[in-house]
């Protein structure tokens, strides 16, 4: 008897679409909404608040760029803004980096090309917890669905908040916008048990306050790369050790 | 074009590339390989200080919230999730309603 047909890629898609339904859409929703809402209280059209959202897409970078690219405040130049979004959205680079051989194992693959728009911190995040426990052939099209629901749910909260922020309350804007490091922060402590993970996390932490000695947009990621390399080296050396012990 | 879409338009840019330079980059190497060690650690400690300053030192908007009710929606959110082992949706929501009701009673 043949082996079963391997399952549409759509059916497949449906595992990690599921999953971005929960808490992640209504994190990244809430967080999506309050950035709709600030771009039109800084002047903006509906356009550019949805073409930061999906295509910047790393609300670190979104509002950077937003900071500076607001009429009035636009007297600073492109340049600032385009280096200090960037700057702040430099993590992408790493996480590219980390996920990437989850998506596709083989050198030649190009699928893992499909994943390119959507990595940010958030399907990142929830890929780096369920691929490694699935099967190769799964672990692509379950980062797609999940990505394709939330990159598709951050487009509808931003054109949301832009449309009704001037139904929205100040303080509750203030508070959507707690959602999001609130689920990180989740996303993290699920994340302390594995020594390394709990390493990197505490060194990131400890690291933090040098941000606050840097321009705002290179602070973050200069105290990531200084946190994670001194975590990853202390890892390293471990290692060494129970090698040779 | 105006300022604001070139600034936007660039940025767009910029980060396609850092997203392509890195799966580029890893597409070769196995999970377990030093450098994809270290940009994992790396990605995690990057996680880890966004998180710190976004609750205790956020910026714009999010600043008008309290720091006491920032701390207290961080740690109903944190006790929820190991009382609820591990349900995200649940604890998120404890998390805010702390944070909601802490501000409330400040009267922020």
């Amino acid at each position: 008897m043949s082996p079963p047909a391997p399952p549409p890629f759509l059916t497949a898609l449906r595992p990690g679409a599921a999953v971005a339904f929960g808490a992640p859409a209504i994190a990244m929703g809430a967080t999506f909404l309050a950035f709709g809402a600030a771009v039109r209280e800084a002047g903006l059209g509906l356009g550019w608040a949805l073409g930061a959202s999906l295509l910047v897409y790393g609300m670190a970078g979104q509002l950077v760029l937003l900071a500076f690219a607001a009429p009035g405040v636009a007297a600073g130049g492109i340049a600032p803004a385009v280096l200090g979004a960037t700057a702040a959205n430099a993590r992408f680079l790493p996480m590219a980096v980390a996920l990437a051989p989850w998506l596709d194992g083989r050198p030649e693959g190009w699928r893992r090309w499909l994943a390119l728009p959507f990595i940010a911190i958030t399907p990142w995040a929830a890929a780096m917890r369920v691929l490694p426990a699935l099967a190769p052939p799964a672990r692509l099209p379950w980062f797609l669905g999940f990505a394709l629901v939330s990159w598709g749910g951050a487009g509808l909260a931003t054109v949301a908040g832009h449309l009704l922020a001037p139904l929205l309350d100040r303080g509750l804007l203030a508070a959507l916008l707690f959602a999001n490091p609130l689920y990180f922060a989740l996303l993290l402590a699920a994340e302390l048990r594995a020594v390394a993970p709990r390493r990197a996390i505490l060194a990131g932490i400890l690291a933090a306050p040098l941000a606050l000695l840097l321009p705002p947009a290179w602070g973050l990621l200069a105290t990531g790369v200084l946190g994670g390399t001194a975590a990853f080296l202390i890892g390293q050396m471990g290692a060494r050790q129970r090698g040779r012990g | 074009m105006a300022e604001a879409d070139l600034a936007l338009l660039l940025t767009a840019l910029a980060m396609l590339a850092l997203r392509a330079a890195g799966l580029l980059v890893a597409g070769a190497l196995r999970p377990d390989h030093p450098f994809i060690l270290w940009a994992s650690a790396v990605s995690q400690a990057v996680l880890a200080g966004f998180v710190a300053l976004a609750i205790a030192v956020p910026g714009g908007l999010a600043a008008t919230v309290p720091l006491p009710a920032r701390l207290a929606g961080l740690a109903a959110g944190l006790l929820a999730f190991a009382a609820l082992r591990g349900r995200l949706l649940p604890a998120l929501g404890a998390g805010l309603a702390a944070l909601l009701g802490v501000r409330a009673v400040l009267g922020g």
